[in-house]
């Protein structure tokens, strides 16, 4: 008994082998040396990185350093993206999820596979398509505003349209991943708690409030956690879309932190705000996971 | 029977397997034969466009030409270029031997002592100044050194929609030439009841071409005394005549997104557009009977145009002297071979092709882009130009939308790129 177990678990250590071993090589050993780099005066074009300790940090958090202002103004505008997208991305998840759930078997797997198709092509696509849909003076929705004489949005010029501009598009190409997601969570919604629901006289509405979201609810933090860490990452949409603007209204975290590291060649400087950055997600992540426990 | 199929599936696979390596390992040992026994020379550069092939064509043809040397012809994609580059310098990736490198980056690199001075070995190789457009030599001289063989300069043009000028009433072969000019024309181009626009003006890229054109066609200059200078009268002049083109004279509509004004230009809507000579293909592929000329004068005191350029710069670790030698006998090479360089659009900062080659002078573009060289302007010759030129490009996108008024805009500008300066 005891051997059988002994051999099982080295059999099971295997398995998780490679996994751990990409794990090591692409995300545990780049995120060590990153924190190794944050703590130097890291110039991409200078052989000699003098180590500064802390000293990057702290001029994050001083404000007559511009990086206070790279950083912050950045941060807001990612958090301005996760409030407006991450509610989003949930509901309209759910949404298609349950629509989809509800239809006969073979319309089911084609209109699954067509909410899908976005998430597999690349943001620069995103980006050209909804560039060409949303253009203000020549795009697909605007002509039709004007055919219709109502006034031209300017939907990547102006606030608070290019937030919304952004969201939309982002949740067109992502939305496939958390619906196939809930829809695999709501098939496991035991039937027998529906039928027993319509026996007690439950409608609709009340059997989704009381039956269908307490079952699907680890679904539901995955769903939020992964949202929101994704939304956190946005980077893609505006840098092709928006380009930063209006002025740098849409300029989030991520560019700043690519331009410090790339264009000005700081990898110390980058290095400390992309950590911070990752600490933000972790704490975040944190309070989501405490928050949707406690209610338990 | 299912064994058998599946030991006939191992055994093709197998076969494939090592037929496609056999088939790597041949088309390698060609690729050696083609080189013969040559000092091997690296040359990296960022034409990952339309223009990638055109290079390859130049080197394949030189590689032909001789056999001492062996040039390797390596394309880094634009956007991966200085990352890829730094790298290299900094010692974590081999090093080229020769690469391409835009004037306004020339002064990071020559900052940090990374690249070579070229002084020496130009002189032993014969190559001359004088055979290069003034403005791309003198470029590369930074600190009293020289660092760079100058390949191009791409200055910002202006096409216009030929069809359009005649359904305007106006010649199809004269464009405008100075700001009066340019706002009439503008002004009988425009029919907004048809969406149709005399100048479509970007909010975005690439003003970091227009805006610095107009500042120094006012006499403006972007730094001054090493510090930002973005809010100099003649600045705000620059900014408020081009915004002026969109709330007043009504010749551009409002609000127009990235690449908005390409998409009306390429849509026929949108009759005159500044950008710059690599725009050449798209218009051609699109079948837009457009013309080209130089960029009006816009500003009030004298003619002149922003530019980037292409040059060859050599990394300070060479020091082979074969190995220069056979570098020096390359560029020689395509100063007097660029004329396939120029096929793209572009035009050679060689004199030996702008100035004397026929074939050159009929070219529709590229004759009109070099005779913009003379009074064609870098970015001024800072460290991290890039960043701190940043700021400049969010308030001129703010101005141009009517969301700040231009001295407001651009002493936010002045403010902000300080701060960058003091890090």
């Amino acid at each position: 008994m005891r051997n059988t177990s002994w051999k099982s678990q080295l059999t099971s250590s295997l398995f998780v082998l490679p996994y751990l071993l990409l794990f090591v090589v692409f995300l545990l050993i780049p995120i060590v040396y990153g924190a190794w780099i944050s703590l130097h005066n890291w110039d991409l074009l200078n052989p000699v990185h003098e180590f500064v300790g802390l000293k990057n940090y702290t001029k994050i958090f001083n404000t007559d350093s511009y990086l206070n202002e790279l950083f912050f103004e950045g941060l807001k505008n990612t958090f301005q993206f996760v409030v407006y997208s991450v509610p989003l991305l949930v509901v309209v998840g759910l949404g298609l999820a349950l629509l989809v759930g509800a239809l006969p078997g073979k319309l089911k797997g084609f209109f699954r596979t067509v909410y899908f198709i976005p998430y597999s092509v690349s943001v620069s696509v995103v980006a050209i398509i909804w560039l060409w849909i949303l253009d203000t003076n020549s795009g697909l929705i605007n002509q039709y505003l004007q055919k219709l004489n109502l006034p031209l949005i300017p939907w990547l010029t102006d606030m608070p349209w290019a937030w919304i501009s952004l969201a939309i598009a982002t949740l067109w190409w992502t939305i496939g991943f958390n619906m196939v997601i809930f829809i695999n969570a709501l098939n496991d919604v035991s039937e027998e708690l529906y039928e027993a629901g319509s026996l007690d006289g439950a409608n609709r509405w009340q059997r989704f409030i009381h039956i269908t979201l307490p079952s699907i609810k680890p679904t539901m933090l995955f769903v939020v956690i992964t949202s929101t860490i994704a939304s956190f990452n946005i980077y893609g949409q505006p840098y092709l879309m928006t380009r930063g603007g209006p002025g740098t209204s849409t300029k989030v975290l991520l560019m700043n932190i690519v331009d410090e590291a790339f264009k000005q060649r700081q990898l110390g400087n980058a290095a400390a705000m992309s950590l911070l950055m990752a600490l933000i997600m972790i704490i975040i992540s944190i309070l989501q996971f405490r928050i949707t426990n406690r209610k338990e | 029977m299912v064994k058998k199929k599946k030991w006939l599936g191992i055994a093709l696979t197998a076969a494939l397997a090592l037929g496609s390596l056999a088939g790597c390992a041949g088309s390698k040992d060609t690729d050696k034969s083609d080189g013969g026994n040559g000092e091997k020379i690296t040359y990296w550069a960022p034409f990952s466009g339309a223009d990638g092939p055109r290079m390859k064509t130049i080197v394949e043809n030189y590689n032909n030409s001789q056999s001492k040397y062996q040039v390797d012809f390596q394309i880094v994609p634009q956007s991966d270029y200085y990352k890829t580059v730094d790298l290299a310098f900094s010692g974590q990736k081999n090093a080229p031997d020769v690469l391409i490198m835009h004037t306004d980056q020339l002064k990071n690199y020559a900052d940090k002592n990374l690249l070579k001075d070229l002084t020496d070995t130009v002189e032993k190789a014969g190559v001359k100044a004088e055979d290069y457009a003034e403005t791309a030599w003198k470029a590369g001289d930074i600190g009293g050194k020289h660092y760079t063989i100058p390949l191009d300069i791409h200055p910002l043009v202006m096409y216009y929609n030929k069809d359009l000028f005649k359904a305007a009433g106006l010649d199809p072969e004269k464009a405008p030439t100075n700001r009066e000019e340019f706002v009439a024309a503008a002004k009988k181009l425009t029919d907004s009841s048809k969406n149709q626009y005399g100048f479509v003006i970007p909010t975005l890229w690439p003003n970091q071409f227009i805006f610095p054109t107009l500042l120094f066609q006012n006499g403006g200059e972007l730094m001054k005394d090493g510090k930002p200078n973005y809010n100099s009268p003649e600045a705000v002049e620059a900014l408020t005549f081009y915004r002026d083109l969109i709330q007043k004279e009504k010749v551009s509509p409002e609000n127009v997104q990235q690449d908005g004004e390409v998409t009306l230009f390429l849509q026929g809507k949108n009759a005159m557009h500044l950008n710059g000579p690599w725009m050449m293909e798209q218009w051609d592929k699109a079948g837009i009977n457009y013309g080209v000329a130089p960029v009006p004068q816009l500003g009030t005191k004298q003619q002149a145009v922003y530019a980037n350029g292409h040059n060859f710069v050599v990394p300070a670790t060479v020091k082979d002297t074969k190995k220069l030698d056979g570098i020096t006998d390359f560029l020689k090479y395509v100063a007097g071979n660029t004329m396939e360089w120029a096929k793209s659009g572009q035009a050679p900062a060689s004199k030996a092709i702008y100035e004397q080659s026929e074939e050159f002078k009929k070219m529709k573009q590229q004759p009109i882009v070099a005779s913009e060289f003379q009074y064609a302007k870098f970015a001024p010759v800072v460290a991290n130009w890039g960043q701190l030129s940043d700021p400049l490009w969010a308030e001129v996108n703010l101005a141009l939308l009517g969301k700040k008024d231009p001295q407001k805009a651009l002493d936010d500008a002045t403010k902000k790129a300080e701060q960058v300066l003091n890090k």
